[in-house]
């Protein structure tokens, strides 16, 4: 069967895709090592290990959250393009624009940040990013917010193709998410998982990247005419929209990979169903109505908005992380499963999700955020789900290709080390969050209470442990994606 | 080569309507019909006098319309100059300027888009599309927010009533834009022919 050859003829890359992989996959491991590097340099600063001033910890922490969100979605659109590119056309320039795209855009950020001096954070509420009482320049915010704007374009450019290629081959985008079956029907067995998720995500995010292109222009001629006075809660409401649309079509970008490598490793086929498809169709609806869950805190929003952000809280994700960990679940039980790194990423990343979002569910419910949202449950919530969750996803796609080239040692022993060091690393280091959450540790906060040290300190050495760890993967990837294909396999061999 | 004299009579005629002074009174009597009605009614004349083009002007310009590209190009650009308040107000003072408006919005933005649009590929006008919903929400909301006039020929509520509908329109084409991509059909056009090299 097709579906289970572990290196299928049609993953084959051709040279220039080779290198547009190549870039995209070292680049981000390498930003990876950095943002992390500035994370364990913050929680080291906040446990009182390392003397960071104020002023450049929040320089900091403003490229570590930018860095991290962008990178994330760097490496995950890259796994989306990897397997629908199987399935329908996808130009290469589009691909390669993004990458562009993106690279400007970080330097704009890098810019902004390190010689503009911005240290006013993604997310930042209006009159933020201006109104920086001296700290920075206004065109270090028009540089930071120029930067998004490059970056979701060149998301925005792919996507486009991806429409582009999904609409020739299947009529339109509500074919190829599989409506036509919702209700019965015949479903045919072909139509791949990759083709329903990507279809997803290009709606929900381009939608998410439209209200971004809005609000992120409006701020840029609120700095040029500083008389023109935004609504706040307008403002808030675009700039969450955009920011939440994005990072969350990175775990729907992410789990591709799981779709598409699980059966190779079980050696069992992973069939499409109905409640498959229901649960993508609903969660397109859902993940673009849920971002008022960010601002339950604002009194002065409708009731009915904060009402409607709980309750489709509590749905968003549900329906596909269930159907999706459930049908893993079920296609690795018995099955003799082949356990290497990748197979072992793609588990440990559905743990992740799982356990990731039981915090964004809690956080999701009115009562509880009044009094959480503003702790370290959050960033608990969102490094859980990042970085035990996506980034496995994305790095079991890495290993999986690097499996093909030459001299490649499968499953060596400090990778069965690495693996380990990296979800104890990860463990520690999102639980101190959360219990740093529980102890109602402000977020965002450089210097903290003596009493909130503790959290701190635990969570800079899981930090540590998955520096360490990720500097590892990094290396061991980085060193096999250079390789040459191994003759052995006909994918990813150049054209 | 074959003038379409009938279509092209009708154009100028047309454009003589639009030009007449009752008409330019009517249209120019508040910032949202002039952004709203007139010149949208002039880019439309454009259109239509594309189809009125000989054959061999359609090939001169497609020679340098690769994919519809320099065609959406030159639109969006002519259409920046006329979203600013100021060449709105200027050419309800101005006989020249408005000369140019009534030149440049029917020949630089309608004759360009209709000419391209068949060219151009669906990521060419996914792009525009999303970049004309985005604006009008931009134009929109500034419109709305802006507390002092941005032309001096139109009142405050009128600019604010401009803001309003152009909100409006955003949101109908952006229902539009998604009903067509849920459950539209779609002519495959130049994409289909730029299938086989461009990987």
């Amino acid at each position: 069967m097709a579906a289970l050859t572990m290196y299928p003829e049609s993953e084959r890359l051709s040279a220039g895709e080779r290198v547009a992989f190549n870039l995209y996959m070292i680049s981000a491991v390498v930003l990876f090592v950095l943002m992390m590097l500035l994370g364990v340099i913050m929680r080291m600063a906040q446990g009182t290990w390392l003397e960071v001033a104020p002023d450049l910890f929040y320089r900091l922490l403003s490229m570590h959250g930018a860095g991290m969100v962008g990178t994330m979605g760097m490496v995950t659109t890259a796994v989306m393009w990897f397997f629908l590119r199987k399935y329908v056309t996808l130009h290469l320039w589009a691909f390669v624009a993004n990458y562009v795209l993106f690279l400007l855009g970080a330097l704009c950020i890098i810019a902004a940040i390190f010689v503009g001096r911005y240290g006013g954070l993604w997310t930042f509420l209006y009159p933020l990013p201006t109104h920086s009482m001296g700290m920075w320049p206004d065109a270090s915010a028009a540089w930071f917010m120029i930067g998004y704007l490059l970056i979701g374009v060149g998301m925005l450019l792919f996507y486009l193709d991806a429409t582009a290629g999904l609409v020739r081959k299947y009529g339109n985008l509500g074919r190829s998410l599989g409506l036509q079956w919702l209700f019965g029907g015949r479903i045919d067995p072909e139509h791949p998982k990759a083709v329903v998720a990507s279809t997803m995500v290009i709606i929900a995010n381009s939608l998410g990247i439209i209200a971004g292109a809005v609000i992120l222009v409006m701020y840029l001629v609120g700095i040029v005419y500083p008389e023109f006075k935004l609504d706040p809660l307008v403002a808030k409401n675009l700039t969450y929209w955009f920011g939440h649309m994005y990072i969350n079509a990175t775990i729907y970008m992410g789990v591709i990979a799981v779709y598409e490598l699980l059966a190779r490793y079980s050696g069992r086929p992973y069939a499409i169903s109905r409640p498959f498809l229901w649960s993508w169709a609903a969660s397109t609806l859902f993940v673009i109505i849920v971002f008022p869950h960010h601002l339950l805190m604002d009194y002065a929003q409708p009731r009915w908005v904060s009402i409607t952000g709980q309750i489709i809280s509590y749905s968003a994700g549900f329906p596909v992380f269930l159907v999706t960990v459930w049908g893993a679940l079920a296609n690795i039980h018995r099955s003799g499963m082949r356990w290497s790194m990748p197979s072992r990423l793609m588990i440990l990343s559905l743990f992740g999700w799982a356990a990731g979002i039981v915090p964004a569910i809690l956080d999701g419910t009115i009562s509880i955020n009044r009094v959480m949202h503003n702790t370290q449950w959050v960033p608990g919530h969102f490094h859980f789900y990042l970085l035990l969750g996506v980034l496995p996803m994305a790095l079991a796609l890495m290993y999986h290709v690097i499996g093909s080239r030459r001299n490649q040692v499968s499953n060596s022993a400090a990778d069965r080390l690495g693996l380990p060091i990296y979800l104890l690393g990860g463990l520690i280091f999102t639980l101190a969050f959360l219990a740093a959450g529980h102890l109602s540790v402000a977020r965002r906060m450089s210097s903290h209470l003596p009493e909130w040290i503790f959290t701190d300190q635990v969570g800079a050495v899981g930090a540590i442990l998955v520096l360490l760890a990720m500097i590892y993967f990094a290396t061991r990837i980085t060193i096999g994606l250079l390789r040459g294909p191994d003759s052995g396999h006909a994918a990813h061999a150049a054209a | 080569m074959r003038l379409r004299l009938p279509t092209i009579a009708a154009c100028v005629m047309a454009v003589l309507v639009l030009v007449s002074p009752p008409a330019r009174a009517w249209l120019e009597s508040s910032m949202t019909a002039q952004m709203l009605v007139q010149l949208p009614l002039l880019a439309a004349v454009g259109a239509w006098m594309a189809s009125a083009l000989p054959a061999s002007a359609g090939e001169w310009f497609a020679r340098r319309d690769r994919w519809g590209i320099n065609g959406l190009l030159l639109a969006s650009m002519t259409s920046l100059v006329w979203m600013l308040p100021r060449a709105l107000d200027a050419a309800v003072d101005d006989a020249w300027i408005a000369g140019a408006k009534f030149a440049t919005i029917p020949l630089l933005i309608g004759m360009p888009l209709a000419l391209s649009w068949r060219r151009a590929s669906l990521v060419l006008r996914g792009v525009f599309l999303a970049e004309t919903i985005a604006t009008c929400f931009r134009l929109g909301w500034l419109y709305q927010v802006s507390p002092q006039r941005l032309c001096s020929n139109y009142l405050l509520n009128d600019q604010q009533r401009l803001g309003y509908w152009l909100l409006v329109i955003g949101a109908a084409l952006f229902v539009l834009l998604m009903g067509k991509l849920l459950a539209g059909r779609f002519d495959p056009g130049p994409d289909a022919q730029m299938q086989g090299g461009e990987r």
